[in-house]
């Protein structure tokens, strides 16, 4: 009797323990992947020149808008007001594709995958780099695309379409990434 | 302890006491506890990490199901590398015990594996395929696919095992009439430098594993692993059809060590890839079985497994791939029994009767696959296997059974898998095998894959697969009791399975199968009534029905878990009874909880199995197991250690066994631990 309480009180220890422990230790761990990619954004800002003509003085300010559901989160806010290539990094979040004015990164969350297509077309050649994580994302026309390898976050680079887009991508980043070509 | 009830006299040493080592485990963990709640670690500004550096950074994958388990046309599981770590798995038989639908038996000589109701005692787990990497363990003598320490393969060194449910001919040939276990090895670039592993268990097991592996610049890619084993066992094992004063009164001690050496390697160098192991197991056997003295150490078997396999790939042209491979296989087993070759009522006279089978073989195989019209991947091969020698003896005393044969099979593949649109997929294959000893069969496979949605996946599955009967089967005769018959044809079975896959949010993927079996000619021993000698007959047939369910989650800070149930009815379609050593239900839980960062987990494992008939036409009764495992790694950097508890609660159960024992079901362990520590350099 003793040991079947026992063993009782083990298992809905057990199972308490898998409904609200993880959730405990999660928060800080499924960020991880986003504070990475949020890393790489920063990082790509760096490798990146846009045309001079899509900054409205010298000292206007970077603009990064996430398209679609938030996958940073809080991670994103790190980077928030943050000086790179002596300008400020501002972030938006937007819901609609007419929002996004004036933005020199576009991050396109995998909620807007059914529509990635328009969205890319409707930018046509503006001097805005795209970045995704969906598989195809570069072959459809999008330029850099985060794919996770091995459990290592590794991006493709579509170099053409960043061409077509008047953006320079230095060579240093190009040689760390895997290059992929538009599929029509 | 274990045992205790039984064998009252019995004593384990006493750093292995279950209090005490769980008392430890406490202060660790709290230890553990205390020590993260102080280090409250400062994260790093993540905007001064370079590219180069981020692309280095380890995460957990998103939940995605492998694409292998969506697109594949079976039912399939995968096991990974990270989870043998996090459940503590000690061999392929702890893993399969894991797996949805699998139990296993143990007699103290070998592990049996069952699946969908069938599990015959007595029978080296015939009726499944296991390959290493894709080359074929299954021996030619008796079948054999060794799921316990007779795995030519450290558990260690395994990356992931794919199983994959129901017939598998079509492709593969002989033996996959219940599925095929393919073990995938880890790769050398993966340990880059020497992993080193210690790792001690209940009953004074020991065992040690030193491995080096790495990708040099030049494409060159190496693994070598060594292992050493060694188990006393369980030194007093009791066994109540031995109750008297002639056999020890049903005690056998010191009567249950096993130990074996391991040696695996492999090299790729551009589109080559050789791979080899060598494996020697030895095991006394407790049990008294086929009529063996009790109690009487030298009851032994051994059981040696080599190959070697080159391995070629390479992209011939656009969408046009070449795999080829020839390999060389060697086996040999020794079983020394000790009889007492007394007349009843005098004095015992003890010798040792040996049985001794090598089997040495060659074979290539190779194949073409192609995509055409982009719809279309279509897979063409053959194979050749020349069984060079194949050896069985048997003496007492004198030689009394010496044969010698060679045997030789062929065979032709071809599958299609058909894209007809974006989310219906047609999958055909059939393939003829010749044999010398038989002749020809023909086995085909079919299905139907369709993604209604983007989350559901629908199968539709038919297939036939074979075994080819085996040397021992044709040819073993001693001459008194046993004798051969070559005329025997190959076991078939067919079987239609449905199946149900459905992703439940973004993090749990529920999987529902259902299906039906027929088995037909399966080869039995029977007695002749002509002249009273056993002979191997293609005469049973049987039948299984049953629903398969199973949960899995995944989620990205390291939790995962699986919950499966599976309902099965298989029997005999002669007496139509539910054949022996078929539960009815099983019910398994494992579950990953990450505690502390990515350091510091638990690994929980809950195994229900009902009641299962015996040959004796008992019951062995129905039981609940529960594994625990704590894993750490990265505690102190590139160390990994890990303490388990099996049989946490210490249910005393048996499993079924086959006719060669007296007993009707054997014992299994009671509560038993393992301590392990890996280190990288």
């Amino acid at each position: 009797m003793v040991r079947r309480c026992l063993r009782a009180s083990f298992i809905v220890f057990t199972l308490a323990m898998l409904i609200w422990g993880p959730n405990v230790s999660a928060e800080s761990m499924q960020s991880k992947e986003y504070l990475i990619k949020v890393a790489f954004l920063y990082n790509f800002i760096k490798f990146v020149d846009w045309p001079s003509e899509s900054f409205k003085n010298g000292a206007a300010p970077i603009n990064l808008c996430v398209l679609g559901d938030d996958p940073f989160g809080e991670a994103l806010d790190t980077i928030r007001n943050k000086r790179v290539k002596g300008r400020r990094l501002v972030i938006k979040r937007v819901r609609r594709v007419e929002q996004i004015e004036g933005a020199h990164l576009l991050f396109i969350s995998t909620s807007e995958k059914g529509r990635v297509k328009e969205i890319l077309k409707s930018l046509a050649d503006a001097p805005v780099l795209t970045i995704s994580e969906m598989e195809g994302f570069g072959q459809n026309g999008g330029i850099i695309n985060f794919i996770t390898v091995d459990n290592k976050i590794q991006f493709e680079i579509n170099s053409e379409k960043a061409q077509q887009h008047k953006l320079k991508i230095s060579s240093q980043l190009l040689k760390l990434a895997r290059i992929v070509r538009s599929e029509s | 302890m274990e045992n205790s009830r039984l064998s009252p006299t019995c004593q384990k040493p006493k750093f292995w006491r279950p209090r005490a080592f769980i008392g430890v485990l406490v202060i660790l963990f709290s230890a553990f506890v205390s020590a993260m709640s102080w280090a409250n670690e400062k994260t790093p500004d993540i905007t001064e990490l370079s590219v180069e550096d981020l692309m280095e950074v380890t995460i957990e994958t998103v939940s995605k199901f492998e694409q292998r388990v969506i697109e594949a046309p079976a039912s399939v599981s995968i096991i990974t590398s990270e989870e043998i770590k996090k459940y503590g798995y000690r061999n392929l038989a702890d893993l399969l015990r894991g797996v949805r639908g699998f139990f296993v038996n143990y007699d103290r000589a070998y592990h049996y594996l069952g699946i969908r109701g069938f599990s015959r005692g007595g029978d080296y787990n015939t009726r499944f395929l296991l390959l290493i990497d894709g080359h074929r363990i299954n021996e030619t003598i008796y079948d054999t696919a060794t799921i316990g320490n007779e795995l030519p393969l450290d558990i260690d060194l395994i990356d992931r095992v794919e199983v994959i449910r129901g017939p598998g001919s079509s492709l593969y040939g002989t033996n996959a009439i219940f599925g095929i276990i393919n073990i995938i090895t880890r790769k050398g670039g993966d340990l880059k430098g020497f992993e080193a592993s210690g790792e001690a268990g209940s009953f004074y097991t020991y065992k040690g594993r030193l491995s080096y592996g790495n990708k040099f610049e030049k494409g060159l890619e190496v693994l070598v692993s060594g292992s050493l084993y060694d188990s006393q066992g369980d030194q007093k094992l009791y066994y109540g059809e031995y109750d008297s004063p002639a056999t020890n009164f049903g005690i056998a001690k010191d009567c249950d060590d096993e130990g074996y050496g391991s040696f695996f390697g492999k090299a790729s160098f551009y589109d080559f890839t050789l791979q080899g192991a060598y494996h020697k197991r030895k095991k006394e056997v407790p049990t008294g079985s086929w009529g063996t003295v009790f109690n009487s150490q030298g009851n032994r078997i051994i059981d040696e497994r080599a190959y070697l396999d080159l391995k070629y790939e390479r992209e011939l042209a656009y969408e046009l791939k070449f795999k080829g491979r020839l390999y060389y296989d060697d086996y040999f087993y020794g079983g020394d029994y000790i009889f007492d070759f007394a007349a009843p009522g005098n004095p015992p006279l003890l010798a040792t009767a040996k049985d001794r089978t090598y089997s040495e073989a060659v074979g290539g195989e190779m194949n073409l696959s192609k995509t055409l019209f982009k719809k279309h991947q279509l897979i063409l091969g053959g194979e050749y296997r020349y069984a060079f020698r194949q050896d069985q003896a048997y003496s007492e005393i004198i030689p009394i059974f010496d044969d010698h044969r060679t045997g030789w099979n062929w065979a032709l593949y071809l599958q299609d898998e058909f894209e007809i649109l974006k989310n219906l997929k047609l999958n055909a294959g059939v393939r003829y095998d010749d044999y010398s000893t038989f002749g020809g069969t023909f086995n085909p496979r079919g299905s139907i894959i369709y993604l209604p949605f983007e989350k559901t996946v629908l199968k539709l599955i038919y297939g036939r697969a074979f075994r080819a009967p085996n040397v021992y089967e044709l040819y073993y005769t001693d001459n008194s009791t046993m004798k051969s018959n070559r005329n025997l044809d190959p076991e078939k079975i067919q079987n239609v399975e449905f199946v149900f896959h459905q992703y439940l949010g973004f993090n749990l993927w529920g999987t529902a199968t259902v299906y039906y079996q027929r088995i037909d000619d399966l080869i039995s021993q029977q007695v002749d009534p002509a002249d009273g000698f056993l002979v191997f007959r293609n005469v049973d047939k049987v039948e299984g029905k049953g629903l398969e369910l199973e949960l899995e989650g995944k989620w990205k800070n390291g939790f995962r878990g699986r919950l499966s149930y599976v309902l099965q009815k298989t029997k005999d379609r002669e007496t139509n009874e539910t054949l022996v050593n078929s539960p009815s239900h099983l019910f398994k839980f494992n579950g990953i909880v990450p505690i502390w960062k990515e350091k510091l987990f638990v690994g929980l494992e809950e195994q229900f199995t009902s009641q299962r008939k015996t040959s004796g036409g008992h019951h062995a009764g129905a039981f609940f197991i529960t594994n625990l495992t704590l894993f750490s790694q990265n505690l102190v950097k590139d160390l990994e250690i890990s303490a388990s508890v099996y049989n946490l609660f210490n249910k005393k159960y048996g499993d079924p066994v086959g006719e060669e024992h007296l007993q009707d079901e054997i014992k299994q362990d009671g509560r038993t631990f393992r301590f392990k520590i890996t280190y990288r350099f």
